[in-house]
């Protein structure tokens, strides 16, 4: 009982991890530009809010997500609230994608992850084009997309780990 | 079918609706929270104002502190990469200088020159302040280049303030927190500067591409055939959105095939800025000594004008009266120079007269003298049958030679 109690602090800070890596990456931005590689850029808190909201979404608290974007809006410069809407879209995608999935597929899950981003930075490009006028090159845009498309596979096998060590 | 389409609505209403055990919103009220805030923000009250002030400084303050590990990588990478090439590019900086240092005089002159010119038509003179701004935040985004810098409204800073990397312009500040700011690069698509092209004073806008080239745009055809690849591109001044004569960048002339392309080269590397200058600008009217208080509240640049044109006029005229007043002057002064003169000349004469008087008495007392002593031997008388009568010319020439008479 007593190594249980003393065990327990450790374990719910272990689960915490991902929603503190979310905070951190959305007030650093880490994206490696300094490498100075041209186009060279994805969205790190889309992989890892799409897997941890359809893999871990007990631990995965939605308002803090949330909140993650508010955070974003404002680190990166944008309107308030957009961020929050991409990252909730991302949530209500992957609890759809979890209720008519029967056996999980890493590969549909990638091409569904895919669509979804596909589809949230065409809302987002589209709120911030018509209704904010911002000029933005939509290369660039589809450049991340497809970056963030292409790492998703590598973070989820780094996810794997950790969900394993939160499972045992 | 009907089942399908059942389950997908009952999959999408869990989506939206279904709360967990851990969850305290549902995702459907988060959405829209998400698009209550996005109108919110798009509407500028002031309440939300200040509420999006207050987030801008906890969130810069969290990220900055946040980005410390990144930054040390980041700023051990470059400086690697800058070890590599130092002695390049102290040779280069050394050249550099000493071209700095003749242009700074030239400089210091002209910017003198127009001060004073400015002094003269009694345009308000502007004192501009650089203040050394950190940079604390420089995520370079792919969607948006900016900055964050860590001075704010307490410094003065407003939004349209110049940031300068050195001498050469970065951007401009569009927003403003109590000790933050975020400025907005010259790299950034939403970044439109007007600029002039030199030395073939051609008008152009400048607008980011996203890297470190920014692009030529709304340049008048035919205007374009006289730019080459060695022409300097400044802020123009246009607008009153940028100070005038700012350097921006180098011209370079891309030809794609039969049509030719226009980028400037930023002078500053935004990717390598850690400390920037925020210029604050104070304007100061210059004080008109020669008219009342009143008389200086004039709004109207015509009237300015004429005012100018009037106190010329009434300096021109004060001279002239002044002209003539000593010409009167100097004339009288002539007239008893004249006098005095003439004064002088009759003093002369009257002075020679009196010379010529004495020395006629001389030669008088003279003769008397002499008469006394010679006179017996040169008058006739009865012992002296030889002599002269007395008062003749003989007996004058005989005294005077001593009684002698031949």
């Amino acid at each position: 009982m007593a190594s249980l109690g003393a065990r327990n602090p450790f374990r719910k800070l272990y689960s915490l991890l991902p929603i503190v890596l979310l905070f951190i990456s959305v007030l650093n931005e880490f994206d490696f530009n300094y490498l100075n590689l041209d186009y060279f850029s994805f969205n790190f808190p889309f992989i890892l809010i799409f897997f941890f909201s359809l893999k871990d979404f007990k631990h995965f608290d939605y308002f803090l997500v949330f909140l993650a974007g508010l955070v974003n809006d404002t680190v990166v410069g944008l309107p308030l609230g957009i961020s929050s809407l991409s990252y909730c879209l991302i949530c209500i995608s992957t609890s759809y994608l979890r209720n008519i999935t029967i056996r999980p597929n890493i590969i549909k899950d990638w091409f569904y992850f895919l669509f979804t981003i596909s589809l949230i930075n065409s809302i987002s490009y589209s709120v911030l084009n018509l209704f904010f006028y911002y000029k933005l090159d939509l290369v660039n845009y589809v450049i991340n997309n497809f970056f963030t498309f292409l790492f998703y596979l590598f973070f989820v096998s780094i996810f794997n780990y950790y969900l394993k060590g939160v499972n045992d | 079918m009907a089942s399908s389409r059942d389950d997908f609505i009952i999959a999408i209403r869990s989506a939206f609706l279904k709360k967990s055990t851990q969850q305290k919103f549902s995702l459907l009220t988060l959405v829209f929270l998400s698009i209550f805030i996005i109108l919110l923000s798009s509407l500028d009250f002031r309440v939300v104002r200040y509420l999006k002030i207050g987030i801008n400084e906890v969130v810069y303050r969290s990220s900055f502190l946040v980005s410390i590990p990144e930054n040390f990588l980041k700023d051990s990478f470059t400086g690697i990469s800058d070890y590599t090439t130092f002695f390049k590019d102290y040779n280069q900086t050394k050249k550099e200088l000493s071209k700095m240092k003749s242009n700074a005089v030239s400089n210091n002159i002209i910017e003198f020159e127009n001060k004073e010119l400015k002094e003269l038509i009694n345009d308000y003179v502007s004192t501009s302040n650089k203040i050394l701004a950190k940079i604390i935040m420089d995520h370079d985004s792919p969607f948006l280049k900016s900055i964050i810098i860590n001075k704010g409204s307490k410094d003065n800073i407003k939004i349209g303030t110049n940031i300068y990397d050195q001498s050469y312009l970065v951007g401009r500040v569009i927003e403003v927190n109590y000790k933050t700011a975020r400025v907005l690069l010259l790299s950034d698509l939403n970044s439109n500067v007007p600029v002039t092209i030199a030395p073939q004073n051609v008008q152009a806008i400048i607008t980011g591409r996203g890297d470190n080239i920014g692009h030529i745009k709304y340049m008048k055809d035919g205007f374009s055939n006289d730019l080459n690849n060695q022409s300097i591109v400044y802020t123009s001044g246009t607008g009153a959105i940028f100070k005038s004569g700012i350097p921006i960048g180098k011209l370079k002339i891309k030809e794609e095939g039969s049509t030719k392309k226009f980028n400037v080269e930023f002078y500053s590397d935004f990717s390598q800025l850690k400390y920037v200058f925020a210029e604050v600008i104070i304007k100061t009217a210059i004080e008109n000594t020669t008219q009342n208080t009143t008389n200086n509240e004039i709004s109207k640049p015509v009237d300015v004008k004429l005012n100018i044109l009037e106190d010329e006029l009434k300096i021109v005229e004060d001279t002239k009266l002044k002209f003539k007043q000593e010409n009167e002057n100097l004339k009288k002064i002539i007239n008893n120079l004249n006098n005095d003169i003439l004064d002088l000349k009759n003093n002369i004469s009257l002075q020679k007269e009196k010379i010529e008087q004495s020395d006629l008495d001389k030669k008088e007392i003279e003769f008397l003298k002499m008469n006394l002593y010679y006179g017996h031997k040169c008058r006739r008388s009865f012992f002296n049958t030889g002599g002269f009568t007395v008062g003749s010319d003989d007996y004058k020439n005989c005294v005077l030679n001593k009684g002698r008479k031949n």
